[in-house]
């Protein structure tokens, strides 16, 4: 007759293994996935404000430049308001071998969600016009590339490394007054680059509202 | 009345009531002007000047904010987003304002952000400088100063608001009314420690060392503030302990710093009390953009490296063959040493109800479930800390050397019971043996959820693809292969289980049994030595050493409490107490950070993988060759100490000049784990064998050493 073994006690040895197994998943702390200049851009895949998936393998070969955005936030309507981000996507769209993907990583249950319909309409009314708009509600493109505001500007070269993240200008700032006296980073970094020059501010800071992500566990 | 005498009379009663009508009326605009109140905050510009203003005198000027509840305005580094409140004055010829005196923030975490800021209500001390040519206006004898306030006020969402003050300050008398709120403010200043703190730059993080701090704080948590934005990494987890007088710290740094400051100012806190110190930089800052005079080559053709469908060898994975490959790995999973021994018991108390066919159906149905469910869970688990943005693979919770430990004491006490050590009728409290003995279907369901949770570290064959291939796709279907792992787990079982002839194939319950549990006990302590191991590989020789010892101790605890009477209680106590003791002093080795890549020396054959270094090589001509591995993985030192060993093999390699990258994921490490999505895998063992021009060529995980060099042979 077996007599009564760990094993042979399910609730008992159940309870401890469990404990053991499943709740220490989260003891080995954050890890945080931000990528690196001058290393390959995280891949991602997403489906746009039209419905079309898209991914970033997809633009290999072109200058992909990706703008976080959230219409809501003060500091996203000082450049849209003042036309100023709208010029440099048509700027950057100018060049022939550039890309612009607009990414907005809020999530579903913050205030300032919308919906593809309505970026969509909030695009033609400011007359912004990027290659796509990137729906990111879970935040996992958002958390791969560390885009911690918005905007947060990212460039990634044709062969897919990271040349560029940071803000849009040099003067963090809610005043649209400053825009004119501010070097637009991304302006002079896809100029550089087409050029082959090495970038001159690669990484700088980058200024706005908080990137509005769904808590974590 | 004589008009000659009344003239200067009116004249003197005019200029005495201007003179205390004009302050007066002053006083009146002052309140008005020197407050702005918005929704969210009531900002007021006050001054404190006790001895008048005049040179050499101390005249403070300041910019109170009282915010609503929950709304809060952002420090010098206002973290990873956000904007400090910026103060411009306007003053008159002669007087100069300094910076502000920024009182100690606090961390305003919000999800996996953080900012550091100020809520409830603050006062921005800013110091002005009185210069001998300081001549104020004509009549009115007073400082007349105007600030251009901005300020970012957030809740939820951010509101970024201005203001205009204008405030008049006496020169002559003493301007002591906001004394109260001034002092409170200089009291919330940190306060400057002498130099000699350093920052030291130790590969992706900041090592801080302050020193002076006050003896009083020695052992308690300090909270930290660096003054300089974009170098630290805000929200991450960072690591504190005392060494002796000397504080320090381990902060990892953000991946995308724009800043490489020489000196680093630092506030500490605790509590009430904060600490200021100007940090010595040692060390250089890693490079932040590669240099991109020429624009690299392409390196590899143009298939995409994507984190779905393909598979090994560019095979792409149907969900058919994922869900194939899932089951038989899980079936594999039965032979492991660590799931044997339950299987192998459980199989054995059919022999206990040998002519129960229905309960042997059910009891088995039962387990199933639980085992099938637990992997659905687990997976699930995983999927979802990724979505969260995790950098998790399949094997992640052995990542963590306090889950090897945990797992090592956990098998060590199976162990014990199988071996005979202790019996669990002495522990079990009657009323739970009576409930499981009611019900036991739910003994069998609990019995596939310990059976699942006891595999789960195991890596069977053909389960790496499948998982890998499993994690791109929607989230039902991923789960179905989870669950398809578990069915082919639990199929032995369950199959014994309906099937009669098995029950009756079993020799009769008789002392053969005990001889057979004892038997058991030793896979078991097999699999105690190899989580030792991988210990040993995480935290290095001390921590294994340590996780040995505290086995050792809690062996005897456990055989403590077998005994009866005073004998037990004496044995028990020493026991419990040498336990408690160890743990408390070499307890600490087993989580000890232990650098990793030390296993990999200097002379030999594998290099060190690195982000990029693949690119590297690759575009200088030369094939690559990659073993993703780690120390918890058995298939992985089976594969390093058979086919990778291979003479033969290696001369091969040697000749085509290829190079040997060994990544190691023993520890957690984001970049390898972005790695291995890349290649449509997310678990290890994966070899890769790189070459210009071709796509990436996936080896199978039980690697054959004909295989490996059927594949060099055609580089």
């Amino acid at each position: 007759m077996l007599r009564r073994l760990f094993l042979a006690s399910p609730l008992l040895s159940t309870a401890t293994v469990s404990a053991a197994v499943f709740a220490t998943a989260f003891i080995a702390g954050h890890a945080h996935s931000a990528p690196t200049l001058g290393q390959k851009a995280p891949e991602f895949s997403a489906t746009d404000t039209a419905g079309k998936p898209r991914a970033l393998a997809d633009f290999k070969g072109k200058y992909v430049v990706l703008e976080w955005v959230n219409p809501n936030c003060p500091f996203v309507k000082k450049h849209y308001n003042s036309a100023n981000m709208q010029g440099t996507q048509k700027d950057a769209l100018g060049k022939g071998n550039v890309v612009w993907l607009a990414v907005n990583s809020t999530e579903r249950e913050h205030p300032d969600y919308m919906t593809p319909a309505q970026l969509n309409a909030w695009m033609k009314d400011k007359a912004s016009a990027p290659t796509a708009m990137l729906m990111d509600e879970a935040g996992s493109i958002g958390k791969a590339y560390g885009a911690r505001t918005t905007p947060h500007l990212y460039i990634v070269n044709p062969q897919g490394t990271l040349i560029y993240a940071g803000g849009i200008d040099s003067i963090p700032s809610g005043r649209a007054d400053d825009i004119k006296t501010a070097t637009n980073y991304v302006k002079q970094g896809l100029a550089e680059a087409l050029a082959g020059k090495p970038l001159t501010a690669a990484a700088t800071q980058p200024y706005g509202c908080s990137v509005k992500y769904k808590s974590s566990l | 009345m004589n008009p000659v005498h009344a003239f200067p009379r009116l004249l003197a009663a005019i200029v005495l009531i201007a003179n205390f009508a004009l302050p007066t009326w002053t006083l009146a605009q002052n309140s008005a002007k020197n407050v702005v109140t918005t929704p969210q905050v009531r900002a007021e510009l006050m001054a404190h000047a006790p001895q008048g203003v005049e040179p050499g005198k101390p005249v403070w000027v300041g910019l109170q904010i009282a915010h609503q509840p929950e709304w809060h305005t952002y420090w010098k580094n206002s973290g990873d987003s956000g904007l400090p409140t910026r103060l411009e004055w306007k003053l008159p010829a002669g007087v100069t304002a300094g910076e502000i005196a920024w009182p100690a923030p606090i961390k305003i975490p919000i999800g996996n952000l953080a900012n550091y800021g100020f809520e409830n209500t603050v006062l921005l001390p800013v110091p002005l400088t009185i210069a001998p040519d300081f001549k104020p206006g004509l009549l009115a004898n007073e400082l007349d100063i105007e600030l251009r306030a901005a300020w970012l006020v957030c809740k939820k969402e951010c509101i970024p608001e201005e203001g205009t003050f204008t405030l008049k300050v006496p020169v002559k008398g003493s301007t002591a009314i906001n004394g109260a709120a001034f002092e409170r403010a200089f009291a919330a200043q940190p306060k400057a420690l002498a130099a000699g703190s350093t920052v030291e730059i130790v590969d992706k993080a900041i090592k801080v060392s302050l020193s002076g701090l006050p003896a009083t704080l020695q052992g308690k948590t300090l909270g930290f503030f660096p003054e300089t934005p974009e170098v630290i990494e805000t929200a991450a987890q960072w690591t504190q302990a005392w060494n002796g007088a000397v504080w320090t710290a381990s902060v990892p740094l953000t991946s995308l710093r724009s800043q490489s400051p020489a000196v680093m100012p630092l506030v500490v806190t605790a509590g009430e009390q904060a600490f200021r110190a100007e940090a010595k930089v040692l060390g250089s800052w890693p490079a932040v953009a590669a240099p991109a005079a020429v624009p690299p080559p392409p390196v590899l053709d143009s298939a995409p490296r994507s984190t779905n469908a393909a598979g090994p060898s560019g095979v792409t994975l149907t969900l058919g063959l994922a869900l194939l490959g899932a089951l038989v790995g899980g079936l594999i999973l039965n032979l492991m040493p660590c799931v044997f021994p339950v299987l192998a018991i459980k199989v054995l108390s059919f022999t206990q109800h040998a002519d129960d066919r229905r309960g042997h159906r059910i009891s088995g149905m039962a387990y199933t479930a639980g085992v099938v469910l637990s992997f659905v869970a687990l997976g699930a688990l995983m999927l979802a800390l990724r979505a969260a943005g995790e950098q998790l693979g399949w094997g992640f919770q052995l990542q963590s050397p306090t889950v090897v430990a945990l797992l090592a004491v956990l098998f060590t006490v199976i162990g014990l019971n199988l071996a005979g050590v202790f019996e669990f009728g002495a522990f079990l409290p009657s009323g739970v043996a009576s409930l499981e003995a009611r019900h036991p279907m739910v003994n069998s369901f609990l019995s596939g959820v310990l059976a699942a949770a006891i595999a789960s570290p195991c890596t069977a064959p053909f389960m790496g693809a499948s998982l890998g291939f499993a994690v791109g796709l929607p989230a039902v279907q991923a789960l179905a292969v989870f669950a398809a792992i578990g069915f082919g787990m639990a199929l032995p079982y369950l199959a014994a289980s309906l099937v009669p002839a098995v029950a009756r194939a079993l020799p009769r319950p008789g002392a053969w049994m005990e001889t057979f549990r004892r038997l058991m006990a030793f896979p078991m302590f097999a699999t105690v030595a190899w989580l030792v191991w991988v210990l040993g590989q995480q935290s290095g020789i001390d921590g294994a050493g340590a996780l040995l010892a505290l086995l050792v101790g809690l062996s005897a605890v456990v055989w403590a409490f077998t005994l009866k009477g005073r004998s037990r209680a004496v044995v028990a106590t020493l026991s419990v107490a040498s336990f408690a003791l160890l743990a408390w002093t070499i307890g600490p080795n087993v989580t000890k950070n232990v650098p990793m890549g030390a296993a990999v020396a200097a002379t030999d054959r594998w290099q060190p993988w690195e982000p990029g270094r693949v690119d590297q090589i690759v575009a200088a001509g030369q094939p690559v060759f990659v073993d993703f591995t780690a120390a918890w993985c058995v298939t992985c030192q089976y594969n390093k100490k058979t086919t990778l060993s291979d003479a033969a093999l290696l001369a091969d390699l040697d000749a085509k000049k290829v190079v040997l990258l060994r990544a190691d994921w023993t520890r957690r490490d984001p970049a390898i784990t972005a790695a291995l999505g890349e290649l449509g895998r997310n678990g290890v063992p994966v070899y890769v064998i790189y070459k210009k021009g071709s796509t990436p060529v996936v080896l199978s995980e039980v690697l054959s050493v004909e295989e490996v060099r059927s594949v060099i042979a055609r580089l």
